[in-house]
This record gives C-alpha cells, structure tokens and sequence, in this order.
C-alpha cells in the first residue's frame, strides 16, 4: 500500500484533531500542559512492525471501533510502566512510585484510555460527519510488540500491510509519556479515504 | 546464566510473517499471539523459524510464513532442499499467548494458533521436542542451530530459560 501526498496529509490532519482532543482530556484529568507530536501516518509491512514498536513493558489499553464503521480497527493507548503507576498516584494520592504494577494500575490506565480514546473517536467522526464509538477496552500489560502482534492478527489478514497513525504525547511536569495509534483495517481504511476527498472537494 | 548477548546480536530477527532456514542463529522479539516455530535438524546443523500469525491460509499463498499451515510446508520444503529428511526433524514451538484481559476472544487468537501448529505437526509425523505457549505472557525467542541446538526464551515478566 503507497500513500499519495494527499492521502498522507489528509490522514495526518484527521489523526490530528484527534489526537489533540485526546490531549486536552489528558491535560484536563491531570491539570497540567500536555506536549503532543503531530502525528505520523505510515503504511507498513506486518514484518517490519517490530521496526516500529518497540519491546518495552507498557500498558496497551485497545479499543475496537464501532458505529457507523462496522468492526474498523482498533485504537490504542500505550504508555509505559512508569506512566500508569505515575498516573494511579495522582489519581488516589498514593506517592509509592518504586513498585510492581497491581489492580488499581490496570483500572486506571483503562479508565485513562477510555477518556483519551473517547475524545479521540468523538473528534475524529464528527469531521466526517459519522458516529465512532469505542468498544470496552482490553488490557495488556507486556511488551509492547508482543500486544500488538494480536491486534496486526485481526486487521491484516488478509493483507501484508497495514496503516499506522502514531501520536505521543509527553510532558515533564509531571513525567508523563505516551502515545495513540490508530490501526485502521482495510474497509475502513478505503471508507476514510473516501471521506476525507469528500470533505476536500468544495475547496477545489 | 552464561553470558549470551553475543550471539543475540548476530541472530537474524524475522518480523511478523517470516521465515527462513539457515545455520545461523535466528529470533524472534516480543511473541505475542505468534506462534515462533523452529524445526531442527540435529544432524547437518540446520534449522529453520517462522513467525506464524494465524492459524489457517483459506488459500493465501504471498506470505507462507504468516499461517500455520502454508508455514510448516514452506519450512520443510526448504530444509528438505538443505538435504534434510523429514524422519531427522524435530520441533520446538513457543509462543501462542493471550495477551489481553477483559477481551472477547478475538484478539485472544493465541491458543488457536498453538492449537492448529502442533495439529499440523501430528500430521506431518514431525516430533515436539521442546513446547511452551498459552500463558498470558509475551517472549523472545533465540535459536541457534548447531548440534542439539540451543533455545533462549525471554519472557515479559524478566524471566529467561536456556534449553
């Protein structure tokens, strides 16, 4: 799969208003600014994944996209360990940083998700004029590569490539890293092309 | 533990999909759902790995490392071309985990996997020499070749096993 420059960029822009409203809940949650990449749109090959994301032990909460999009693809929030457990003490007040990750972990960085993916989802569709919605949220707590293969297994198939959108979000204050992806299977993928030329053409 | 980082970095690592037969040491990193299934030849020092993705073709052909099925046949294909018969090939399989909790069970394609690789193996009279899938855990997986052959998993949790 080749992307054109207008495919890129309208995908990019798209990952964009998401990613940022994904921010802002973010920033909102934690009362504090939150940096954000512009997002980088890839198509790649399932064999070169492991290029692509790395083997480090995160918190990869998924969520299906559902809707008017039947079974699109999945998005998903990924941060490390050291993020949840940072994220888990701000949320109860707790200050332990130096720990194994436990229950209350898990049900924040999935309650995080929830909020990021939500806003992401509810941006993303009402550029294009459709609903989006998030499935209940899976948990892995792994190597990241290792999650994802899961996720590679339902949306390329049929297929040997796949689309990334990529976003990270970072702050110093507090130390706070993460990032979205946005995994698109094939259907959806065309729908989006679509779209996006659509909402383009009175422009040109 | 002896020390084995040298050898990793010589290992050629197979993405998702692929496989190859060689004498060199090969890997895999970060197995998830993937089943890492490495068929040995003792005798002539040859091995082979594919990092299987999921558990049935239904008839794709582009990429035969990526389905069980397509990938046993390609692999033996392969080391029978090496000189190999199929009566001195041995198996090991690693891999097959569930990664995800609180999920329905399509992104839990682990145990199918595992399932479908050690029912073709059945088939194809080839011996498991060394298994570890399901769990709920990611691995790397080293192999190397020579003689009896030598296999590292590394797993999530920061364990690691030499066999």
């Amino acid at each position: 799969m080749e992307l054109d420059p207008f495919q890129k960029d309208a995908l990019a822009e798209f990952g964009n208003i998401g990613a940022a409203h994904a921010a802002t809940s973010l920033s909102e949650m934690l009362m504090s600014p939150i940096e954000m990449t512009v997002p980088e749109v890839r198509a790649i090959d399932i064999a070169d994944l492991h290029k692509h994301i790395s083997n480090e032990i995160s918190a990869i909460v998924v969520f299906q996209i559902q809707g008017e999009v039947a079974d699109g693809g999945y998005v998903v929030v990924s941060m490390p360990k050291e993020t949840v457990i940072y994220l888990t003490n701000k949320m109860l007040g707790t200050t332990d940083i130096d720990r194994e990750i436990n229950e209350m972990d898990q049900s924040a960085a999935i309650e995080i998700g929830n909020i990021m993916i939500s806003a992401f989802l509810d941006a993303t569709a009402e550029l294009l004029g459709i609903v989006m919605l998030p499935s209940p949220p899976a948990l892995a707590i792994d190597m990241a590569h290792a999650a994802f293969e899961s996720i590679i297994a339902q949306v390329a198939s049929d297929v040997n490539d796949v689309l990334i959108f990529n976003t990270e979000l970072t702050s110093e204050v507090p130390p706070v890293y993460g990032g979205i992806y946005m995994l698109p299977n094939t259907a959806l993928t065309q729908q989006l092309f679509c779209m996006l030329e659509q909402l383009v053409e009175p422009l040109s | 533990m002896e020390n084995n980082f040298f050898g990793e970095e010589t290992a050629i690592i197979l993405g998702l999909g692929e496989l190859r037969v060689g004498k060199c040491p090969l890997g895999t990193i970060g197995l998830g759902s993937c089943i890492a299934l490495i068929l040995h030849d003792q005798r002539r020092s040859l091995a082979g790995l594919a990092h299987i993705m999921l558990p049935e073709s239904r008839g794709i052909v582009n990429r035969p490392g990526k389905f069980a099925d397509t990938a046993i046949c390609a692999l033996l294909d392969e080391m029978v071309v090496f000189g190999s018969t199929k009566s001195s090939i041995t198996a090991l399989v690693v891999g097959g985990a569930s990664m995800f909790e609180f999920s329905a069970n399509s992104l839990n394609i682990g145990e199918r996997n595992a399932a479908a690789v050690k029912d073709l193996l059945q088939k194809q009279g080839i011996s498991i020499e060394h298994e570890e899938t399901g769990g709920k855990v990611g691995r790397s997986v080293y192999y190397w070749p020579e003689g009896k052959g030598r296999l590292i998993v590394k797993r999530a949790d920061g364990t690691c096993t030499t066999y």
